[in-house]
């Protein structure tokens, strides 16, 4: 019978083995299941509501986005029906928001198993990822609903939501890699996340339509505006689903290009400081 | 030649105290090198803060080392207690699982060990109950129970007999006996010096980061107590000059009954040399011994030399007076020793020795509560019960 052998040695980047990890990782596949499911499970546990809970976040910020712009009587959304414009862009963010937000904690609110047993770390951001998506799964279904009474049926073009949402999904993998590791150093991640998920829900077209933006920036700042990645996955999600558009290019490319720069480096940056997490935490 | 498992070579590993910029490097391990074979026990010993628990940590890859590598060949597990790893809203059986992945177990595995698991950690009635609901001791003993049925090829073992009731430290000594007979490698991280004695082959005896002895596990546990009871770091004092004229230079405790008179046991015979100077003639002196318990409370009545009135005088340059007790009542454990030099009519101390002698007694005749007493048994009028009882409090005729 052979014997798995492990090496410990200083984490350097020469070592940095990502194959390596990934089949590590597929090992302690069963822990990535537990700890997501346990996960979901904990937090609706002992609520009244149950999982209806992940609908409340974006349903409450669509409600008071349509009063206000309801007062206001100037909803940017064109012909179509703003509670459905704004919850079909909330629904993304609020995946985004609260899965970057518990991830980045994700090695700090378990340093005591941090410093009890091994486990490949990673794990631990990935399982808020694994919420994140499961709360999005089932706010969804409210979409689905909201689509039903204003009498949107989906198109074609609703098919661009998946490759939106995997974007997604890796570029929350390696914000939640890099922010969790980084917070273990630097615990002003925890005080500055609040503020700074604020100030990213405005820079982004979750409110109003990406085409404002394109229509009111010379090309060179949209060019700057885009490299928020969200703009792009949350622009083509509700195109999607609710306009029955395709993506703007640009910004859909723009955003995948930032991803599929920030993942690796993201990883490059856990694994080297993952191994003496412990000693931090 | 059997296989080594455990390979460390040249294992360093710094903690930096403090935060910022100015934190203090600190080498908790240095220049680390052992070989541990397959199927075979070594036993990791020393005082606290000597590195056991870093090592503990790098071997199970809990954190890296500075320097060096190590090199495991085998399905490693810890055996620690893992409730750190529950959720207090999840129920017992919820968090088997939890902590079952987390020591490295496949579902199917730990679904097919629940009942045993629990059996082991005896919560069979309350496995469906949120463990936020559960004793500190039912806590304790699921989390070590999970780790307990891991079947790996090398077990790590730390400070096992620490955890719970005499009965659940009675089945985890089991359980490693039958890793140990199944051909499992063993380290065991250990205050306890006996346990360390009978589980293992083999043994390293660290101090302030470093391996001081290594060797047959009785040889460097005999190394151990041979510090501690003579320690390196309290060598004779050279310069006995005082203004009071007496000063303590060292202190030893040994059992004169053994060989080598290291080994401590209740019940056992003791002796106590005490080395002292004196720069001038002194009269009118006593010798004290104190005894502490390591949490510094006093635990035994000082024994004085002129406990009936006797008088010592002591002459320049000075000598060595030896306590002498045939049993030791001190219970197992560790304690302190100190001494003191004082003067009987003004009971001012002239000298001390204060408590820089450590030693640890390990257990002689079985003894439960705090102290051992010295008595003999004898059976009379073994065939007649009307014989009446001598009157409590006073001595039999």
């Amino acid at each position: 019978m052979s014997r798995p052998i492990t090496v410990y040695e200083p984490a350097a980047l020469r070592r940095v083995r990502p194959l390596a990890a990934l089949a590590h990782l597929r090992d302690h596949a069963d822990l990535l299941i537990t700890l997501s499911q346990h996960r979901i499970k904990v937090r609706y546990k002992q609520s009244r509501l149950g999982i209806l809970w992940a609908v409340v976040q974006p349903l409450a910020m669509m409600l008071v986005f349509t009063l206000v712009f309801g007062f206001l009587r100037s909803a940017p959304s064109g012909a179509t029906p703003f509670p459905l414009f704004a919850y079909a862009a909330l629904i993304p963010w609020t995946m985004f928001a609260s899965g970057v937000t518990n991830a980045s904690g994700a090695l700090t609110s378990h340093a005591s198993l941090l410093t009890k047993a091994y486990f490949p770390r990673e794990i631990l951001p990935l399982t808020y990822v694994v919420a994140a998506l499961v709360d999005f799964a089932l706010a969804s279904l409210l979409l689905g609903l909201l689509m039903a009474w204003f009498g949107v049926a989906p198109t074609w073009t609703a098919l661009w939501a998946v490759p939106a949402i995997a974007l997604l999904a890796v570029l929350l993998i390696g914000l939640g890699l890099f922010l969790s590791a980084l917070q273990v150093r630097v615990r002003d991640v925890a005080l500055a996340m609040p503020v700074l998920i604020q100030v990213w829900l405005f820079a982004t077209p979750v409110i109003y339509p990406l085409d404002t933006v394109r229509a009111a920036l010379p090309p060179w700042l949209y060019a700057l505006y885009v490299m928020n990645p969200m703009a792009g996955i949350v622009d083509t999600f509700r195109r999607a689903v609710v306009l029955h558009q395709g993506p703007d290019v640009q910004a859909l490319v723009t955003a995948a290009v930032v991803t599929v720069l920030i993942a690796p480096a993201a990883y490059v940056y856990f694994t080297v400081t993952e191994r003496t997490v412990a000693d931090v935490v | 030649m059997s296989a080594i498992d455990v390979r460390v070579e040249d294992v360093w590993k710094q903690y930096r105290l403090g935060t910022g910029g100015k934190a203090d490097a600190f080498w908790a391990l240095r220049e680390i090198a052992l070989e541990v074979p397959r199927g075979a026990s070594l036993g990791i010993i020393g005082r606290n803060g000597a590195g056991k628990s870093t090592l503990f940590k790098l071997l199970a890859g809990i954190t890296a080392p500075t320097r060096g590598r190590i090199t495991i060949e085998g399905r490693l597990a810890a055996l620690i207690e893992v409730g750190s790893g529950f959720h207090p809203e999840l129920t017992g059986r919820e968090n088997v699982f939890l902590s079952g992945a987390i020591l490295g177990m496949r579902r199917r595995e730990i679904a097919a060990k629940l009942d045993r698991i629990v059996a082991f950690a005896g919560v069979e009635r309350f496995i469906d109950t949120p463990v936020k609901w559960y004793s500190s001791g039912m806590y304790v003993r699921l989390g070590f129970a999970i780790a307990a049925h891991l079947e790996p090829d090398v077990l790590l073992v730390d400070e096992v007999l620490a955890v719970g009731d005499a009965e659940f430290q009675v089945k985890c000594l089991e359980r490693i006996r039958h890793l140990q007979s199944v051909g499992t490698t063993n380290l065991f991280i250990s205050h306890d010096l006996s346990a360390v004695e009978r589980l293992c082959d083999r043994a390293i005896l660290l101090e302030g980061g470093a391996i001081v002895a290594s060797g047959p596990a009785r040889d460097v546990v005999a190394s151990y107590h041979r510090r501690l009871t003579f320690p390196p770091a309290a060598p004779d004092q050279p310069d006995g000059a005082t203004e009071t004229g007496a000063v303590l230079t060292n202190l030893a405790v040994h059992d004169p009954g053994q060989p080598d008179g290291l080994t401590l046991r209740t019940g056992q015979p003791i002796a106590i040399a005490i080395r002292y100077l004196a720069t001038r003639p002194l009269t009118g002196v006593e010798f004290e011994l104190r005894y502490y318990s390591v949490d510094g409370t006093t635990c035994l009545a000082a024994p004085r030399t002129g406990e009936h009135g006797e008088r010592l005088d002591l002459r320049p340059p000075g000598g060595v007076v030896e306590f002498a007790c045939d049993v030791l009542p001190l219970k197992p454990g560790g304690y302190y020793v100190g001494a003191v030099i004082r003067d009987v009519s003004t009971s001012k101390v002239l000298a001390w020795w204060d408590g820089e002698t450590r030693v640890f007694v390990e257990p002689g005749p079985a003894t439960r509560g705090e102290l051992y007493i010295p008595h003999r048994w004898r059976l009379i009028h073994a065939d007649d019960v009307s014989v009446p009882l001598p009157a409590s409090g006073a001595p039999p005729a």
